[in-house]
């Protein structure tokens, strides 16, 4: 008796197990899911207008009106585009994971999402680092090639790169914990019976 | 007799080491001298922080592929270097991005922040370093064929069919 409830509990944990596992790996998809968008919108909607006056003539002020936008700076393009495919790819396996449990090819599943996770980890370092080196040239500047810095004049579109940035490099951290989790299911996967 | 495996796998591998190890040479002895309505300046690499990133992650990476060469076959530090091998992955792409993006503005330059490109003053400099990213490219690329390679015999066993 006592041998067969125990048993019970035995099998009782093993099935709850995969359980526990598949909604933790279900909530991190979702934050790294929302940490890119966020990295997404945030950029992508980063825009600053300002009017400064270039020089006087006699009493009236020349003044010229300078937007700087996201487009101008082709790592800030890279940036949003490997965001939002990022932010895709999350949504697809969170839909996938939820609805599409029987989606099989070959029985490869696993190993393509594994695949997938280790190139959108590859996309969203590219973007975030090309964008952070931007930031930096454009915070410092750069005193070798004359380039002058541009935070000082266009502060919030600085501030709002930069929480774009940081919001990606969260995301990436995230995928990271997502990538290694789906290898890790892919190597413990239960072998098959073939029939 | 090595098994041909084997071979490809080390031809592989030296093929990364060769190139990481040429991406870090020409990136660090790239420098020169220019003139510029008589103000003279140098060009080096140290004068932006994503080559000084470019030089180390390399570094790094040459010192990592230069170790892996001598794992001998059977061991099982081979699971950890399939890790390591995506991490350094992960390392080599950042650099390569960093690297690109700020050599795009010094060779187009970027008229809405007035930054002029610097191409024009500065061309073997500019010669040099586009080697360097080249290598890393081809370094990169060789990595991800040697992680696909490593994840392909590790799960061939899964896909026996008895």
């Amino acid at each position: 008796m006592g041998l067969q409830n125990e048993e019970k509990l035995e099998l009782g944990c093993s099935s709850s197990q995969p359980r526990s596992k598949k909604w933790v790996l279900l909530t991190v998809r979702v934050l790294a899911f929302l940490a890119t968008a966020t990295a997404t919108l945030v950029m992508a909607l980063n825009k600053e207008t300002k009017t400064l006056v270039v020089a006087m003539v006699g009493s009236t002020p020349i003044k010229v009106t300078l937007t700087a936008k996201f487009q101008h700076t082709p790592a800030f393009v890279f940036f949003v585009i490997a965001n939002g495919m990022a932010s895709f790819h999350n949504l697809m396996m969170i839909m996938v994971e939820l609805f599409g449990q029987k989606l099989d090819y070959k029985g490869l599943r696993l190993a393509m999402i594994a695949i997938l996770d280790m190139t959108t980890v590859a996309l969203i370092s590219g973007g975030a680092s090309a964008a952070t080196f931007m930031a930096e040239v454009g915070k410092n500047g750069n005193s070798h090639a004359r380039w002058n810095k541009i935070c000082d004049k266009f502060e919030t579109f600085c501030d709002r790169g930069g929480v774009a940035i940081i919001a990606s490099s969260a995301g990436l951290i995230l995928m990271l914990i997502i990538t290694a989790m789906s290898i890790f299911k892919l190597l413990n996967k239960p072998k098959s019976v073939s029939s | 007799m090595i098994k041909p495996k084997r071979l490809l796998s080390l031809l592989l591998r030296f093929i990364a080491f060769g190139t990481t190890l040429a991406a870090v040479i020409l990136m660090a002895t790239s420098h020169e001298k220019g003139t510029f309505f008589a103000v003279s300046y140098e060009a080096k690499y140290t004068d932006t922080p994503a080559f000084k990133y470019f030089v180390i992650a390399n570094a790094i990476v040459t010192v990592y592929g230069f170790l892996v060469l001598f794992l001998p076959p059977g061991s099982p530090i081979w699971r950890l270097v399939l890790a390591l091998d995506l991490v350094f992955i992960m390392l080599l792409i950042s650099s390569i991005s960093a690297a690109m993006a700020i050599a795009q503005v010094g060779k187009n330059g970027n008229p809405r922040a007035a930054w002029l490109p610097v191409c024009g003053q500065v061309a073997k400099f500019c010669n040099q370093v586009t080697g360097a990213l080249v290598a890393g490219f081809i370094a990169l690329i060789t990595y991800i064929i040697l992680l696909l390679y490593s994840i392909y015999n590790f799960l061939n066993p899964l896909f026996e069919k008895a």
